[in-house]
């Protein structure tokens, strides 16, 4: 039995960690935990950017577009009562992408507030045929969510931000232009008219809050822009503003790749697009 | 008959609908449809009353299965009174649930992706979703269930024509019922009672037509009315089916029939369904997308559904029968479709299904505390009822108690409530007005608001602060002195008109001229008032008029009326109620009162109908973190608080901040 009993030089915990063992081991115990958290972070921060926010007022067709998308089908709904979050698979690349739509009614849009940390991009979708009378509203909710994106810490890329021209179906094309590039130009014309008028407003006025002088960064801002600082997508400081005409039509299967019977795709072939070249 | 019906998910998505009437197909994908503002105004808004919701002459009545989120909806025209409609609703959600669990679960999962990275590594969503497919047999289903339940209602029509003495013990009869209670056999008093009921009926449905039920209501007095007259046209209808129904019905031929008969009787709608709709449920698909199911955490549910499914048609009568004897009383069927095996694994999970006894003490509790922190009797009652139906039938998970997932659904809806469904931004508003390009005859008019309420809660104080606020913003205002009752009124502005007249804005060291009085001393008529300073306003260029009225109590009726006279010939841009934050209980007396008054006044005097616009909640800062009355408020009115007074000066105004209110009103 004596034969197997180790020597105690070996066993000795003094003599195993030697100051340069201990050194090298607490060097190579940071450098796995340098690794560990890197790997992480960069797991974290692809899985945050993952969401695509559909907002935009009640009735523009969120759902409608959730369910083409996500379904391959568009099916009939009705006003949202809470958030739809669905996975949707492109076409080409097969990147998935997580499709949040939160529901328009002003009294629980906010709910876009929870996924804007997640988000890859922000999709506003219009209803283009009742633009003109809901110009203001439509404004006013795009506003706010100009607000948020400026808002979010610089550390983080902001997400990507594209207006979508919805039920371009409704719009009659002429010689000269599509429906969609109709459309298009209708939502801009009017969205910048109504958030000029609110930026005029918030620029020379003095909030109630600020009455008290304590908390006077309540103001909501978001709108700035270069140049001679008039409200104009092209010039907004957040960043790039897309626009894309899209339509769908209840009941249909959606054509989900270009092929002979459809060369030009379906109503959202514009959106998918889109969504495929986000970054 | 009903007009509409239809099974959704809360996220939007209709699973299945049908529209009975073309009137009713022709609005349902519209955003006026019955359903969309039952969602819009019932469920999100919240309000109704009583579980029962009411537009343009339909009636809609609702169920929600909460652990699969979806909304069953029935429309009917609100003059038939239909009796059945409760049962259909649950005996609906009975059947829809027992049929597609599976795939129910699988579609509410989808709608449910916490990050893309889990699902996308376990299953790509393929292009096997098939909602069509899915509830393939449905309709079927569905026909058989409201046949029987029409049938059933009949039935239960004749035998208590055919024993009146049993139906006048009867204790609960049919709201729509109680005129026949008194009758006998006798032949005279019935043909008197049968002139006076359709009477009765011709007024209801004279009514009904006067809330827009019109389009609807014509055909359906047309259907009575031939009955009516020619009690033997049963007789003459065309198909076989109809026939025999007619004869069976002879017995009671003579007596009056009802709406409820009628309705019976009617087949103007497609009724001629499949006679053996269980043929043509293909249940061999539901097994199919069932199997959808086993990505996700439904594996329990499978085996059961899969026996059920494969014994076959017999089985899904038998529920129906079953659904029908038992009245659809079968209020939670998911729980039981578990079984002991699922009991044992929600216990080892820690899950459990949120019952109306689990819900019941913590809501009661929820209620107190609400309560406590000033919220009105009425009020803290109807919010946690809403919670609770919201609640019920839901899972939680282990680590969640019960009174953890009430609170949480407690500040979501205090929070939904408090969030204002317009703008409050009254800078905004005044400006796009002003900028607005009038026609070259005309002259611009100034922005008017109108300050309303009872006594004595500080309605020219706090007009002062908005004042103080608009010039501000470099508005010329003027104060228009419209309570012309209380003594030392005219003065009190006229002291604050002095002193706002001294203050400085924008470095100029006072702002004369900026502001200025209307007054025309007191027992004056106040409307005629407000007119002149319109008019005065308009001339001498005034951006904003502020119109002080006289604090009256909402239970005298001429100073309302003289209020809602004020409001009609100066058709004001906003109508701002100002109340304190102190009230309780009284809040919403205050509230209704006010807001009916303007309304009655402001529709009968044929213009366009007008309400509070808004609130202004006063004494802010002496109630601490008792805020109540700003939930009340909002509630009662639907309509935003626009301000919060916060004490004595100029600038202690401010606006409400959602979040804070929430956290004061659910804190301990
Ligand atoms: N003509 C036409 N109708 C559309 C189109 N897209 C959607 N709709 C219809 O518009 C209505 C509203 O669509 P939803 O998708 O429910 O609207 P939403 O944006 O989700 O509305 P909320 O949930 O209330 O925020 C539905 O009746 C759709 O059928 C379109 O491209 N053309
Ligand atoms: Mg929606």
């Amino acid at each position: 039995m004596d034969g197997v009993t180790p020597t105690p030089e070996v066993l000795s915990p003094s003599t195993a960690f030697t100051p340069q063992f201990q050194i090298v081991a607490a060097l190579v115990f940071a450098v796995v935990l340098v690794i560990i958290s890197v790997f992480l972070a960069k797991r974290k921060s692809t899985q945050r950017g993952d969401a695509v926010i559909l907002a935009g007022c009640s009735d523009a067709g969120k759902t409608a577009i959730l369910s083409t998308l996500v379904y391959k089908q568009t099916l009939p709904t009705h006003t949202s009562m809470q958030t739809n979050a669905a996975l949707m698979v492109l076409p080409q690349g097969h990147k998935t992408l997580r499709l949040i739509d939160v529901p328009g009614h002003p009294r629980i849009r906010d709910q876009f507030q929870e996924y804007l940390p997640h988000a890859k991009a922000v999709a506003f979708v219009v209803d283009s045929s009742t633009i003109s009378r809901n110009g203001a509203a439509v404004a006013e909710h795009l506003h706010m969510i100009l607000n948020a994106l400026t808002s979010l810490p610089p550390s983080r890329g902001t997400p990507s931000l594209t207006i979508v021209a919805h039920k371009c179906d409704l719009m009659k094309s002429t010689a000269h232009a599509s429906a969609e590039q109709l459309a298009i130009n209708r939502i801009r014309t009017i969205l910048e008219r109504e958030l000029e008028k609110r930026r005029a407003s918030h620029a020379n006025g003095v909030g109630v809050e600020s009455l008290g002088a304590e908390d006077a960064d309540s103001q909501v801002g978001g709108l700035e822009c270069t140049g001679s600082g008039e409200f104009k997508f092209a010039e907004w400081e957040g960043g790039e503003v897309g626009f894309v005409g899209t339509s769908v039509s209840v009941g249909k299967e959606a054509v989900v790749s270009a092929d002979e019977k459809h060369p030009q795709g379906d109503g959202l072939s514009p959106l998918r697009e889109w969504l495929e070249d986000l970054p | 008959m009903l007009d509409h019906c239809s099974i959704s998910h809360k996220g939007g998505v209709v699973l299945w609908s049908r529209s009975f009437t073309p009137a009713a197909s022709h609005t349902a994908a519209s955003s006026t449809s019955p359903v969309n503002s039952l969602v819009r105004e019932a469920l999100i808004e919240g309000r109704s009353s009583d579980g029962k919701y009411e537009k343009d002459g339909y009636a809609v009545k609702w169920t929600f299965v909460n652990d699969l989120e979806l909304i069953f909806v029935v429309a009917y025209q609100r003059i038939l009174q239909l009796t059945y409609v409760d049962e259909l609703l649950l005996a609906l959600k009975t059947l829809f649930i027992k049929l597609f669990q599976p795939f129910l679960a699988t579609f509410v999962a989808s709608l449910h992706v916490t990050s893309s990275a889990k699902l996308a590594s376990s299953a790509a969503p393929s292009a096997s979703w098939n909602f069509r497919k899915a509830f393939e047999g449905w309709d079927g289903v569905f026909d058989k269930l409201l046949r029987g339940l029409e049938d059933k209602a009949a039935q239960e029509r004749r035998t208590r024509v055919a024993h009146p003495a049993r139906a006048t013990i009867d204790v609960t009869p049919p709201a729509e019922d109680t005129s026949t209670i008194p009758s006998h056999s006798n032949a005279d008093v019935q043909d008197e009672e049968q002139i006076a009921r359709n009477v009765q009926a011709l007024k209801n449905r004279l009514r009904g037509r006067g809330g827009h039920a019109g389009r609807r209501g014509r055909g359906r007095t047309d259907v009575g009315s031939g009955r009516d007259s020619l009690p033997g046209s049963d007789s003459e209808t065309p198909t076989s089916k109809r026939k025999s129904r007619a004869k069976a019905q002879r017995k009671w031929g003579e007596s009056a029939p009802t709406e409820n008969d009628m309705a019976l009787l009617d087949y103007s709608y497609d009724s001629s369904v499949s006679e053996d709709p269980a043929s043509s449920l293909d249940l061999s698909t539901l097994v199919d997308n069932g199997s959808l199911g086993t990505r996700t955490r439904d594996g329990l549910y499978e085996v059961k559904d899969w026996e059920f499914a494969s014994q076959g048609d017999k089985n899904t009568d038998d529920v129906i029968a079953e659904v029908l004897k038992k009245g659809g009383q079968e209020a939670k069927p998911a729980a039981s479709s578990l079984g002991a095996l699922g009991s044992i694994f929600s216990r080892l999970t820690g899950s459990k299904v949120l019952t109306e006894e689990d819900l019941k003490p913590v809501l009661e509790a929820m209620k107190q505390h609400l309560m406590k922190k000033n919220v009105a009797k009425e009020i803290a009652d109807k919010v946690c009822e809403d919670v609770g139906e919201s609640l019920v039938g839901k899972k939680v998970g282990g680590f969640q108690s019960t009174t953890s997932a009430v609170r949480q659904a407690l500040a979501n809806s205090i929070t939904r409530i408090l969030t204002p469904k317009t703008s409050t931004d009254l800078l905004l508003s005044i400006r796009t007005k002003l900028s607005t390009p009038v026609a070259a005859s005309q002259q611009k008019l100034p922005y008017s608001i109108t300050f309303v309420g009872v006594n004595g809660v500080g309605k020219s104080t706090n007009l002062s602060k908005v004042c103080f606020w608009l010039i501000q913003n470099g508005f010329r205002v003027l104060i228009a002195a419209c309570d012309t009752f209380r003594s030392g009124a005219v003065e009190q502005l006229r002291v604050h008109v002095r002193n706002l007249g001294m203050l400085g804005v924008d470095g100029a060291t006072n702002s004369k001229g900026r502001v200025e009085l209307y007054e025309r001393g007191y027992g004056k008529d106040a409307a005629g008032i407000a007119k002149e300073a319109i008019a005065y306003a308009r001339d001498n260029d005034f951006d904003v008029v502020l119109i002080d009225t006289a604090g009256r109590m909402q239970d005298n009726e001429p100073l309302m009326r003289a209020l809602a006279k004020l409001v009609a010939t100066n058709n004001p841009d906003k109508i701002i109620f100002v109340g304190e934050a102190l009230v309780g209980n009284e809040a919403v007396d205050q509230l209704t009162k006010f807001d009916r008054a303007l309304r009655d006044f402001s529709a009968a005097s044929g213009g366009q109908e007008r309400g509070i616009d808004g609130m202004l909640v006063t004494k802010w800062d002496t109630v601490d973190d008792k805020v109540g009355a700003a939930l009340s408020m909002t509630y009662v009115t639907g309509q935003p608080i626009i301000f919060v007074g916060c004490g004595q000066t100029y600038t202690d105004l401010r606006q409400l901040r959602v979040a804070n209110v929430v956290q004061a009103i659910l804190s301990d």
